[in-house]
């Protein structure tokens, strides 16, 4: 039997440990592990990618006990498309830590892996306790990450940012509980069908289930009211960690995908709390922009930014019968890369400015900022949605997928927003200079790195229709529950 | 019985998220602890209650259901780890701030400024 | 040649400057490399146009994105010919004008590559047949122009200017892109092809309203349509070159070319006449008026253009193919006589160093030859006979007369037209009087200006010949152009017109010579009106716009600061409050809480103990100030937790809880050493409150549905476990066996979260700055000798202990309450014990120092055990077991689980160990620190 679809998961694991076991430092053996580990999971990923794409569902029975009662890892087209995301994602954010950021502490290398192993785990796993356990390495990597180098302003937020997970957690495990305490079971898509059948005070208690969940998710997405810790967290983060953590809030968003499409689709409990979900998600999309225009530095802005993605997608998921899916997980893909290359870019534009940072201020002209301006004004084009590129292909499929006019006029003036913050930030960064400064110009690898991140974005731009494409039959699979049902509990509901 | 521990179980969430709303870094990390109690000994009982049914194959007959018990071992070690994360990022917030305040600043200073 | 590569051509020319640049500074190769390829695609232009000029549409078309109905699909016909030919046209002019106006130092390569991305933007415009295509190269024109405009971008003005402009237009794009989804949403397809004539379904739609209002929302933004006006002025930031190019043919010629582009499909309604003719007549008006009074050369040019833009929408507005035509034909006049006269604006400039027409009178003697150009062009901009201003004025004043639209208030438009054409006969007798004639100049930067060299005035020329030909011959020169481009507006069918100089004495005529001379009277008139002028309040566009985003920017950052006050609290509170309406609002709707099973009976001692843990609980919370008193609390209730588990039946749970507890417990100890013994009250009473609330809803919540559900009835699959647990699994612990093999994975992860988190922690001690609080809750001293001797003596023989202990439980754990788990924590706490004890140093002697790999090694080995089962052809973390024997032991099953046990055992060690000998050694350099 094939055991592919465990490797995202035990690739960066053993990579991990193996970097637990080098203790005396030797920074190119890390780094050359690392990179190693993250090309080997981008082949993975593609080969999952390719197996998956023709819509068969593989189950992969952990122990050998069938599901409901065994773990079982599940790769459908979404799993191993959030696979390949996380894997493009993870190399180039880890070349442009290699150049120096990875040395700012300790275990920065071992921590990055054990996060691509938490993230993959929660896309792959088919059982709800199991992602609660990988929601949990995924977390702890991410605090250690959020906490590398130093700074008070990043030990600050990443308090903040723990403790509201643990708490997180605790509401986590709740609903766990009533879900066993009520369905009898931990598997999702036995869940899915036992759900149904519920009556009295359990459909109550499911209900409650289900919303903690969705408040749990929301937390990780950053959704309104929960997404307050974001924006200081990541723009305090390194560069690469903020870049890698481009796909955290994702993995929040797949969660609530995923289990809503299994069970809330469609039957009794169609559309559970997903009036709700679309009503905070326009709610954040809102938020997010006012807080992008009042950002004072782009870090900050960026992240923003982010938020807006968040608010962008999720009210799209909550949209209809998931019709407006494929158009969504197109922009996902694309709001993730561009984000990503933002927090890049924002670290070079930082370190070119150096000790003006990146507060949207005048301040001293950045060595060979030219470059850095031509990317800043192209990255800048494709997250405020404006033509030619991705951003304005995700945002017609959106508005084509959801006419609703709130929606499209939210959608618009986000992107409005998008574009006074963007030209006001880097009017001041490039333009509004007092003479030469103490920063360094952008070296080699560091460019490399974003460039890959925008390479993958114009690629995105330019066979938009293939991954458009792509991205409906993700959505089209995930409208029809029953096959994945069918492939974890061959033999129904246990 | 059941109302016993279903009382036990609210006293423990109470207090820990009571704790976890104030200021400062040490009941912060106490309160996480309880609600840790409170929602461990709340998986613990979605299995049911029983009384000497230790789930041991062949001890007795109708065991008391193993998998709560088995839920709540990850989630005391898990609940532990994160404990001790963040009970020594408490000391090192402390080390870089020179206050105790969840917040690094007695004033609780605003985000957006560094 | 497929005449689509032609329109791409200027892309790919906007590469060759920039190279060229490299090679050479010399301006002239510069302007030769940027000309070129517009150049061939003027030229190889001829075939297509000739078929065109036969009438027909020539069309080309390359899928791109075909599931959002976004193609590459291109047309030509009359009405982009036409715009084909003034873009390329008059570009080449400026490439050449700029060739003289940029000076040596400026960046002239990135200019022109500039210039020829805005070209190429505005030609994809023009020449676009799919409308989402023509959105894109629409929101392009402004993303370039910001760059055109900005290219000075030293200068404030430039950058300000430069995002004025693309905020205004961008937005604009906009909401055309929402009216061109509108509009596909309706015909199904965005092909012009279909959409132009579907006019009659898109009218139909209850859509059309709004798709008219965001339509023209973009129209007007981009033509600078009163209100939408305020832009265009502050782009004059720019250089020359820029505005001639922008301001004349391009830029917002955009808007009205869409009003022409989609004029059969959105025109002949009372909603298009009404809105497109209003907001015509207020730009003609406030565009002229103001023109009048601006004492800046290209201020001046500028109103003007808002004007005779405003002229030309209120053409389209007007509902009469007549008018389309004559919009149509100014369109074109405009184009050539705005482009040269900025073009001499820009030649004076830079010939005397200023704009100001205060201090630059009487050029005609320093520069008879421009004078002269410079008057011809302001004298078809007059609407002077024999200039092609003239005729399309004529038009213009004719079609007023005709429109009966607003019934007894029809001599409203040709009164406006009269008013527009005396303003604008008065602001170019200004320019004409006040620059050339009117006294000397006065204390100008460059002195005596004098001709500028001889090529920069080819382009004026070129372009002032056209208006004479044209005001002279037009039929014989433009004749053919305009029938085929009004021909593609009006969709084949064209009205009767002639274009002639001389249509006998009819009121056009009579109006053209009221507005000649009420224009000479006004201007005759203008010291009064510049000193009314002056005393009227001004407002500068540019100063709102900035105050509006900076104050957009303000107000932004309060709310966000309001939401986003740093402080954790309430985040906290906001996360926990959404619970709680999730609580309040689904539980209100239980049917009963009656249970459904009987209950257990309730006995003195869980009583005892349940009073006890909740009143330990309270006291942690209640004393939390006191810290040291408030974790023997914590310990208790910890204690009683575990008590609890044993009660009903979970030893495992117990024993584990038990371990956890200490080590927790030693932990917060540690912390202690640097933390504030007390924490000082400080929350307000309202904040107490609604923490209490929160706590006692969510708290009572959870009750309610932990009672809920034990005291239902639940059939769950752990019956499978019970029974597969010997058989399938090796071992008679349950709970154990799905630890290590049911749910193994889990596990696998469990211990993975312990590593990490050592991990994560090591990274944050390393390199921590601490100081410990010296004295403890009641200002005494610790204790200061770190290892008292009666420890030591009783640790010490306890570790060998505590270790046999620990590999007891391990071993028995399969099948008795035990496991990997626990005795990891055993062995971890005797270890910890020695550090207490006897201290790290003594310890380091004898153990390794680091704790890592031990870590990685207990992962490493739990999961290949779970590879290893790959060996044997089964999934991850498959088991298989044998019966084994021990002395004092006893029987047992030695399952390949257990060597996966062994790993969390290491795990647990190492982590533990990792993180307390590190908190250890911390307290130790302290101690250090202190005794230097």
């Amino acid at each position: 039997m094939s055991h592919w679809i465990i490797a995202p998961i035990l690739i960066p694991a053993l990579a991990g440990m193996l970097l637990l076991l080098e203790v005396r430092e030797r920074h190119q053996l890390r780094r050359v592990t690392g990179l190693l580990s993250a090309s080997a999971l981008l082949a993975v990923a593609v080969l999952l990618w390719q197996q998956a794409a023709d819509g068969s569902i593989t189950v992969y029975r952990l122990g050998n006990w069938a599901a409901p009662f065994g773990i079982v890892l599940v790769l459908d087209r979404l799993s191993a498309l959030m696979l390949l995301l996380t894997a493009l994602l993870a190399f180039p954010a880890l070349l442009y830590a290699c150049r120096g950021d990875d040395r700012k502490g300790a275990n920065f290398h071992g921590l990055f892996q054990f996060q691509l192993m938490g993230i993959n785990g929660a896309f792959l796993t088919g059982d709800l306790f199991n992602l609660f356990v990988f929601f949990e390495v995924l977390l702890i990597a991410s605090y250690g990450l959020a906490l590398h180098g130093r700074g008070r302003a990043r030990v600050k937020a990443g308090l903040h940012y723990v403790v509201l997970n643990l708490v997180g957690s605790a509401l986590f495990l709740i609903a766990l509980g009533l879900i066993y305490g009520t369905t009898g079971t931990l598997n999702m898509a036995d869940f899915a069908v036992k759900a149904q059948a519920l009556s009295g005070s359990d459909h109550t208690l499911l209900r409650v289930a289900v919303l903690l969940l969705w408040v749990v998710f929301g937390l990780k997405a950053a959704l309104f009211p929960l997404y307050f810790w974001l924006p200081a967290t990541y723009a305090n983060a390194t560069a690469a960690v903020a870049a890698l953590f481009a796909i955290m809030t994702k993995v929040g968003l797949y969660a609530i995908l995923r289990v809503y499409a299994l069970a809330f689709a469609s039957g009794p409990l169609a559309g559970l709390g997903r009036h709700a979900l679309w009503a905070l998600a326009l709610t954040t999309l809102v938020l997010a922009a006012i807080g992008a225009l009042g950002a004072k530095r782009l870090g900050t802005l960026v992240a923003y930014l982010v938020v807006m993605s968040v608010g962008t997608l999720l009210a799209a998921f909550s949209y209809g019968q998931l019709q407006a899916v494929g158009p969504a997980l197109y922009y996902l893909l694309h709001s993730t890369m561009i984000c990503a290359a933002l927090f890049l870019l924002t670290d070079l534009v930082a370190r070119g400015r150096g000790e003006a940072g990146d507060t949207i201020a005048a301040g001293p002209a950045i060595p060979h900022g030219g470059v850095l301006a031509v990317l800043f004004f192209a990255a800048a084009i494709a997250v405020a949605g404006l033509p030619p590129l991705s951003g304005f292909l995700g945002k017609v499929a959106l508005m084509q997928a959801v006419p609703v006019p709130l929606y499209w006029a939210l959608l618009l003036l986000a992107g409005l927003v998008g574009v006074i913050g963007l030209s006001r930030a880097g009017s001041s960064l490039f333009w509004r200079t007092l003479g030469p400064g103490d920063g360094v110009r952008p070296g080699r690898q560091r460019l490399l790195a974003l460039l890959l991140l925008l390479a993958m974005v114009l690629a995105l731009t330019l066979w938009a229709q293939p991954v458009l494409q792509a991205t409906a039959s993700v959505a089209g699979q995930l409208q029809q529950p029953q096959h994945y049902i069918q492939a974890v509990l061959p033999g129904g509901a246990s | 019985m059941e109302l016993l521990v279903a009382v036990i179980i609210g006293v423990l969430v109470s207090t820990g998220i009571y704790l976890c709303l104030r200021a400062r870094t040490f009941p912060v990390v106490m309160g996480l602890t309880l609600l840790g109690y409170g929602v461990n000994l709340f998986l613990f009982a979605m299995g049911g209650l029983k009384i000497d049914r230790v789930a041991v194959v062949g001890l007795n007959s109708d065991p008391t259901d193993p998998l709560p018990q088995a839920l709540v071992l990850t989630a005391i070690v898990i609940g532990f780890a994160m404990t001790a994360f963040l009970l020594v990022l408490a000391l090192r917030s402390q080390g870089e701030h020179h206050t105790d305040h969840v917040d690094g600043d007695d004033e609780g200073d605003r985000e957006g400024r560094r | 040649m497929n005449f689509a590569y032609l329109v791409l051509l200027p892309f790919l020319g906007a590469l060759i400057p920039p190279l060229v640049a490299r090679v050479t500074a010399n301006r002239t190769a510069l302007a030769c490399g940027a000309a070129l390829l517009p150049l061939v695609a003027l030229l190889q232009l001829f075939q297509p146009a000739l078929r065109v000029f036969d009438g027909q549409t020539l069309l080309a078309r390359w899928n791109w994105v075909p599931s959002l109905g976004l193609s590459l699909s291109f047309r030509l016909d009359g009405l982009a010919l036409l715009f084909v030919l003034l873009v390329l046209g008059i570009g080449l002019l400026v490439i050449l004008y700029a060739r003289y106006y940029l000076s040596a130092q400026e960046k002239a390569g990135r200019f022109y590559a500039f210039l020829l991305l805005f070209m190429g933007a505005m030609l994809g415009v023009v020449t676009s047949d799919n409308l989402l295509m023509l959105v894109m190269f629409w929101e392009l024109t402004s993303l370039s122009s910001f760059l055109l405009i900005s290219f000075w971008h030293d200068k404030s003005d430039a950058r300000k200017g430069a995002r004025m402009a693309m905020t205004v237009t961008g937005m604009g794009g906009l909401a055309l892109l929402a009216g061109v989804l509108l509009i596909g949403h309706v015909v199904v397809i965005y092909s012009l092809v279909e959409v132009l004539i579907s006019g009659d379904q898109i009218k139909a739609s209850p859509l059309y309203p709004l798709i008219l209002a965001l339509v023209l929302l973009g129209v007007f933004t981009k033509s600078a349509q009163f209100p939408f006006h305020f832009w265009l002025p502050h782009a004059m930031a720019a250089p020359t070159p820029v505005s001639a190019y922008l301001h004349s043919a391009t830029m917002v010629k955009a808007g009205v070319f869409l009003l022409a582009r989609l004029y059969p499909a959105l025109s002949g309604t009372d909603l298009w006449f009404d809105t497109v003719t209003l907001a015509g007549m207020a730009t003609l008006l406030w565009g002229a008026a103001q023109a009048l009074f601006q004492h800046d050369l290209k201020g001046l040019l500028a109103y003007s253009t808002i004007s005779h833009l405003g002229l030309i929408t209120l053409l389209f507005g007007l509902n009469s193919e007549l008018a389309a035509v004559a919009a149509v034909f100014h369109i074109i006049n405009h184009a050539t006589f705005k482009a040269s006269l900025f073009m001499a604006a820009g030649i004076i400039d830079h010939e005397t160093g200023s704009r100001d027409m205060r201090r630059i009178n009487g050029l005609w003697k320093y520069m008879p030859y421009t004078a002269v150009l410079a008057m011809v062009a302001s004298a078809a901009m007059a609407g002077v006979p024999l200039l092609n201003g003239f005729l399309s004025k004529e038009m213009f004043f004719a079609e007023t007369l005709e429109s009966s639209h607003l019934g007894a208030l029809s001599w409203l438009l040709p009164l406006g037209a009269v008013l527009g054409g005396i303003f604008s006969v008065a602001y170019s007798a200004r320019f004409i009087h006040d620059v050339f004639f009117n006294g000397e100049p006065i204390n100008l930067p460059k002195y005596p200006p004098h001709e500028p060299p001889r090529y920069m005035k080819v382009p004026v020329e070129i372009l002032v010949a056209l208006c004479v030909a044209v005001g002279v011959f037009p039929t014989l020169v433009v004749g053919g152009l305009l029938t085929v481009a009004a021909r593609a507006v009006l969709g084949g069918t064209l009205p009767e017109y002639h274009l002639t100089i001389w249509h006998g004495f009819n009121t056009p005529l009579v109006m053209s010579v009221i507005a000649l001379f009420g224009g000479v009277f006004v201007y005759s008139q203008r010291r009064r009106l510049y000193d009314g002028f002056e005393r009227l309040p001004k407002l500068d566009a540019k100063l709102v716009f900035e105050g509006v985003v900076q104050r957009l920017g303000r107000v932004a950052s309060l709310i966000t600061g309001q939401l986003q006050n740093g402080s954790l609290q309430s985040y906290a509170a906001w996360l926990l409050a959404l619970v709680a309406v999730v609580l309040l609002t689904q539980m209100t709707g239980l049917p009963s809480l009656a249970p459904q099973k009987a209950l257990l009976p309730v006995d003195g001692v869980s009583l005892l103990c349940s009073g006890m843990l909740v009143a330990a609980a309270l006291l942690t919370t209640l004393l939390h100030r006191h810290r040291m008193t408030s974790i023997m609390c914590l310990s208790v209730v910890g204690l009683m937790v575990s008590l609890v588990f044993v009660r009903f039946s979970a030893p495992d749970l117990a024993l584990t809880q038990l371990s956890v507890e200490v080590v927790t417990i030693l932990l917060l100890m540690l912390a202690m050493y640097f933390m504030p013994v007390r924490t000082r009250g400080e929350s307000s009473v309202p904040r107490v409150v609604r923490d209490v609330l929160l706590a006692l809803v969510i708290g009572g919540g959870v009750a309610l549905l932990a009672f809920l559900v034990m005291t239902g009835e639940l059939s769950s699959i752990s019956p499978f476990f019970l029974e597969h647990s010997k058989p399938g699994g090796g071992g008679t612990n349950v709970v154990n066996v799905i630890l290590v093999d049911f749910r193994g994975f889990d596990t696998f992860g469990e211990i993975t979260v312990l590593g990490i988190a050592a991990m994560g922690i090591y990274a944050l001690l390393r390199d921590m700055q601490l100081r410990s609080a010296r004295y403890d809750s009641q200002g005494r001293p610790w204790a200061s000798d770190a290892h008292p001797l009666v420890l030591v003596t009783i640790s010490r023989p306890l570790l060998p202990l505590a270790l046999l202990i620990a590999v007891y439980i391990f071993l028995r754990g399969h099948n008795l309450p035990g496991g990997g788990f626990v005795a990891g924590l055993i062995t971890a706490v005797a270890l910890v014990l020695q550090y207490v004890a006897s201290g790290v140093g003594w310890v380091h002697e004898r153990m390794p120092g680091d704790y890592h790999p031990v870590v990685a090694l207990g992962v490493l080995l739990a999961g290949l055990t779970g590879i290893g089962s790959w060996a044997f052809g089964y999934p991850f973390l498959t088991s298989t077991h044998d019966h084994f024997h021990l002395p004092w032991i006893g029987e047992f099953e030695l399952a390949s689980a257990m060597l996966f046990d062994t790993g969390v055992f290491l795990t647990v060690v190492g982590a533990t160990l990792l993180i307390l000998a590190n908190l250890g050694k911390l307290s130790l350099l302290d101690d250090k620190k202190e005794g230097a």
